[in-house]
């Protein structure tokens, strides 16, 4: 591992050489929002936050992306693929939670059936993540009980700690390393440097409020599927996309054709779809299996907590807490996943 | 790895209306490229998603069988928006394909075993498939006795009346046709799919039932077969789900953590009884 | 008196009046407010035991318009038989107005439900106190005499209550639930009758004043960090629909992506379909997590509606809104204005 330092002033410097290979994305406040954009000017590249509203999925994953492009000439028609994926990306202060969202991702994304996400996955490969620690979660913050930490470097290329005047360095991957060796003017780590990130990442650690067990939160929920607590569970939910859409491991999607009729052109997109729409599995028949909230309201928790650990032997939430912060009616997923390990506890107390 | 959002191009070779009504018609595809058309390797029970380029894409389960060599088809009716706008379509338009999709009747299992196929109405097409498939002479002598029963509504809903006129010349299949309600000139069965699999009584020894259909024909023909001492793991479903993808990406198709597009959308009884009922 | 004194007597008065309703069984279930998990935030609750009573609050972050739930009534206020249950509904001027408006739009019968009403002073403009916090953590948000407290790790900030509540509880004239005689049954608490509503819309002059391009930039501008979650479509009473237009696909009428053309056309599009019966409870805006405010554009259409039909929405049990009504001799020179 290779440890150099940044200075925060050198954050211009660093982008002007990355940009001319690189499209260089960054935290910048957009109407009040954090939200991670392809840099143009440097100056917009926000350093204090604590994380983005929209997750940097969006980076990778965007809410409309097109599959395909086609032109229509009688009964011919003819295809074209996109040609940018093989642009080469970095992504600059995403958090450890998020990177892990991309993990996550790519595992759901290569996992079934013959066939990757070639979209989703060559971008992937084409992109650095270059994340920053937490050194003050939020009190919503609850990576430390999924198995994640402020500092989680597993699933970054490079890892930033915010020392103040200046970012501590780390390359984690090959990738990183590589990347990292190209920017030849980066002043090497002291000692101190490395142990006050050290020092940074403990306090960090230690200063998490939420604290859930989610110990085999699976085994309690694969016998509990009829279970009266997810008509509770549902009660408020108004069946917006809001949890879905701003969840750094969230991938669903619907797909479109747009067709220009005038131009005999158009274009197979996806845009982002949310397993709280009614509509998300409605049949052309009218039969819905998941008909009202309580149906969709389970699926997504069983989704991150039952069948993510069945299929990938993880669980699908990295515990950023945007939807806990997010909800319109305040369904707190923490409270939510503490009231499903109860129904173990009550069944322990009437045994 | 290419992009598997792009489809293969196919162009519609010919178009035969199937029934009384008019809603329900088989589409025959010819690849543009032979290189796609040898890719496109399926196996009964398999489907794939096809798509009128600028009108949107849907799951159809593939009604040709493998052996019908040159050409794919595919049984639509016209239910929503892209399946009624394969209906407008015509002979030389040019149809996507995507596919094939599905893990398909488990034809190895299959083999060495007595088979019975249990359709209702439209729900017939990729049993089509199945049957063809095994009657080939290629295949024939891999399975045992071959029984189909195959009800509808009334004998204008009968799809397929070519092949079921073949099937029923032959003497190694057993072919029972069913309607609903007498009618004049109908001279199989009469009654419900479930009465008449009372009737016949296939029995369950070594063999596989092939179920598909409403999902009211599929319990009550399910409950006559467990009558007769069929277990669950010998009797084999289709499942349909909403679906866009068709390569276990787009999320929707679950029920619990199987994906129907990529895990189904064959499943044995057995299998289905693990399952959240949620489908 | 400061603002929390009143909300705590507020909160007392609803705990009580709530309290005899499940008691005497004149309701199932009490649909409320329960405080919300995080700052800024309350969460709807349904209640039908006793003890749970005192989980009801009342504060200046009610935000949720809780007519949402009985349209389409959810299962949890629906018997085994599939009957209506009787419910008490706690009410602030803008939910009694949604009820008023969901009765006459035969949505609801407001025989078996009970307003409990509440004189709301207003609800917190949470995405203004956010942005003036900026980035740092608000853990805690009181109201005290007239300001909101907003307190951090490591800080404190007021907020004057008056400027940081909605822009549309600022020009708020209904803040307690309408009643009238025909309705006065279902009503307990505070209720008022209101005969003539006078609204000079004041607040809109600015926007009135641009130019129509100005007026384009600022919707554009307004609604370009749309997800399209539909929040605010979930969120809003009137929005009721069981297949919204944009959702329709048969033919497709609106675009579903992102591009700012189509996040357009979905807003101004239910914007339209509000004219005349939006409530003014600015949940839309409360609830869009990317901090978008439609007031100005809801609340302008409330103003034509006024001005050319003399209607305001939710105040009168008997009257049909104009979109929903229909005379020979209705004006129609509006069609070719521009405005």
């Amino acid at each position: 591992m290779d440890q150099k330092i940044l200075m925060k002033n050198e954050i211009g410097k660093l982008y002007i050489e990355l940009a001319e290979e690189y499209n260089f994305y960054a935290p910048v406040k957009e109407k009040g929002n954090i939200v991670f954009k392809k840099i143009l000017n440097p100056d917009d590249i926000v350093l204090e936050y604590f994380n983005s509203k929209v997750p940097p999925k969006e980076v990778l994953f965007p809410e409309m992306e097109v599959l395909f492009e086609y032109s229509l000439d009688g009964k011919d028609v003819e295809i074209q693929d996109r040609q940018d994926l093989d642009e080469k990306n970095v992504i600059f202060g995403i958090r450890p939670c998020d990177a892990h969202g991309f993990a996550l991702m790519a595992t759901f994304f290569t996992a079934h059936g013959d066939c990757e996400d070639e979209i989703f996955m060559k971008k992937r490969a084409n992109t650095i993540l270059m994340g920053i620690g937490c050194n003050e979660p939020k009190s919503t913050c609850f990576c430390t009980s999924l198995g994640g930490h402020p500092f989680q470097k597993d699933d970054l290329d490079v890892m930033l700690t915010d020392l103040g005047e200046k970012y501590l360095v780390e390359t984690i991957s090959e990738k990183g390393k590589t990347f990292i060796q190209k920017l030849k003017w980066l002043a090497d780590a002291k000692k101190k440097d490395v142990q006050q990130a050290q020092e940074l990442s403990k306090k960090s650690e230690e200063s998490f409020v939420t604290k859930l067990d989610l110990t085999d939160i699976d085994k309690i929920l694969d016998p509990n599927f009829e279970h009266p607590i997810w008509k509770e569970i549902s009660d408020i939910c108004i069946s917006c996309g809001t949890c879905s859409y701003l969840c750094p491991t969230c991938t669903c999607f619907d797909v479109i054709d747009e067709t220009d009729e005038y131009n005999n052109r158009g274009r197979r997109i996806r845009i982002w779809d949310t397993c709280q729409s009614c509509l998300y599995t409605l049949h052309t028949s009218g039969h819905n299996p998941r008909n009202s909230c309580i149906e969709r309201c389970r699926n997504r928790i069983m989704h991150k907590f039952s069948y993510y650990p069945k299929n990938y032997d993880q669980i699908g939430c990295v515990g950023c807490g945007r939807c806990v912060q997010l909800c319109p009616v305040n369904n707190d997923i923490r409270a939510i996943l503490t009231k499903i390990k109860n129904i173990e506890k009550e069944e322990e107390i009437s045994a | 790895m290419p992009n598997p959002y792009i489809p293969m191009l196919t162009k519609v070779k010919n178009i035969v209306s199937e029934n009384k009504v008019n809603d329900i018609k088989t589409i025959e595809l010819e690849f543009k490229n032979q290189e796609d058309y040898k890719a496109f390797n399926y196996i009964p029970g398999q489907f794939a998603e096809i798509s009128l380029i600028g009108k949107g894409e849907c799951p159809i389960g593939i009604a040709s069988s493998p052996t019908e060599e040159g050409s794919i088809k595919f049984t639509i009716k016209k239910m929503g928006t892209v399946t009624s706008e394969f209906h407008n379509c015509e002979v030389g338009d040019t149809v996507g394909v995507r596919g094939p999709c599905g893990n398909g009747w488990p034809m190895e299992d299959l083999k060495g075993k007595n088979l019975v196929v249990i359709g209702g109405g439209f729900a017939f097409s990729t049993l089509r498939s199945l049957v063809l498939y095994v009657l080939d002479e290629k295949y024939r002598k891999d399975f045992g006795d071959i029984t189909v029963i195959y009800g509808n509504r009334d004998s204008g809903e009968v799809l397929y009346g070519d092949v079921l006129e073949e099937w029923e010349k032959r003497d190694d299949i057993n072919v029972v046709l069913t309607i609903d309600r007498e009618e004049e000139d109908w001279t199989r069965e009469v009654g419900f799919v479930a009465a008449i699999v009372k009737k016949v009584a296939p029995s369950p020894d070594n063999a596989v039932a092939v179920v598909c259909g409403p999902p009211i024909m599929i319990r009550t023909a399910v409950a006559e077969l467990e009558q007769l001492g069929w277990k669950d793991y010998q009797i084999l479903n289709s499942l349909e789900m909403r679906m866009k993808c068709g390569i276990g990406k787009c999320g929707r198709c679950n029920i619990g953590n199987k994906y129907v597009c990529v895990d189904g959308p064959v499943f044995s009884l057995e299998e289905l009884k693990k399952l959240p009922n949620e489908y | 008196m400061g603002i929390e004194i009143k909300n705590q007597e507020i909160e007392n008065q609803m705990r009580e009046l709530a309290r005899n309703l499940l008691n005497e069984k004149k309701v199932d279930v009490i649909i409320g407010y329960a405080k919300g998990t995080v700052p800024l935030s309350s969460a709807p609750i349904m209640i039908t035991n006793e003890e749970d009573i005192d989980k009801l609050i009342w504060n200046n972050l009610c935000y949720i318009n809780l007519a949402k739930y009985l349209v389409p009534r959810i299962p949890q206020l629906i018997d085994p038989e599939g009957n209506n249950l009787k419910v008490g509904i706690v009410s602030k001027g803008c939910v009694g107005r949604a009820l008023i408006h969901l009765a006459v739009e035969k949505q609801i019968n407001l025989d078996d439900i009970k307003i409990i009403g509440i004189p709301c002073n207003g609800i917190i403009n949470r995405k203004k106190v956010e942005k003036e916090i900026d980035e740092k953590e608000i853990l805690e948000v009181s109201a005290s005499g007239n300001d909101i407290v907003v307190k951090g790790k490591d800080f404190e900030q007021k907020f004057p209550f008056d400027e940081y509540i909605n822009e549309l509880c600022k020009v708020c004239k209904v803040k307690s639930p309408p009643t009238d005689a025909s309705i006065s049954e279902a009503c307990v608490g505070e209720c008022q009758e209101i005969s003539n509503l006078e609204d000079d819309f004041a607040d809109l002059a600015e926007f009135e004043a641009k130019s129509s391009k100005e007026k384009w930039d600022y919707i554009k501008d307004l609604l370009k960090t749309c997800t399209r979650c539909y929040a605010c479509r979930e969120a809003c009473p009137m929005c009721y629909c069981n297949l919204c237009f944009v959702d329709q696909n048969k033919p497709i009428w609106f675009g579903k992506t992102t591009e700012l053309s189509d996040i357009i056309v979905f807003h101004l599009i239910r914007a339209m379909h509000l004219a005349g019966r939006c409530v003014a409870c600015g949940a839309c805006s409360s609830v869009c997590p990317m901090g978008i405010d439609l007031n100005l554009i809801t609340r302008k259409l409330e103003k034509m509606v006024k001005e050319r039909f003399d209607f305001t929405s939710g105040i009168d049990s008997e009257t049909l809104p104009p979109m929903m009504s229909f005379n020979m001799d209705d004006e129609q020179e509006f069609m070719l204005e521009e405005d």
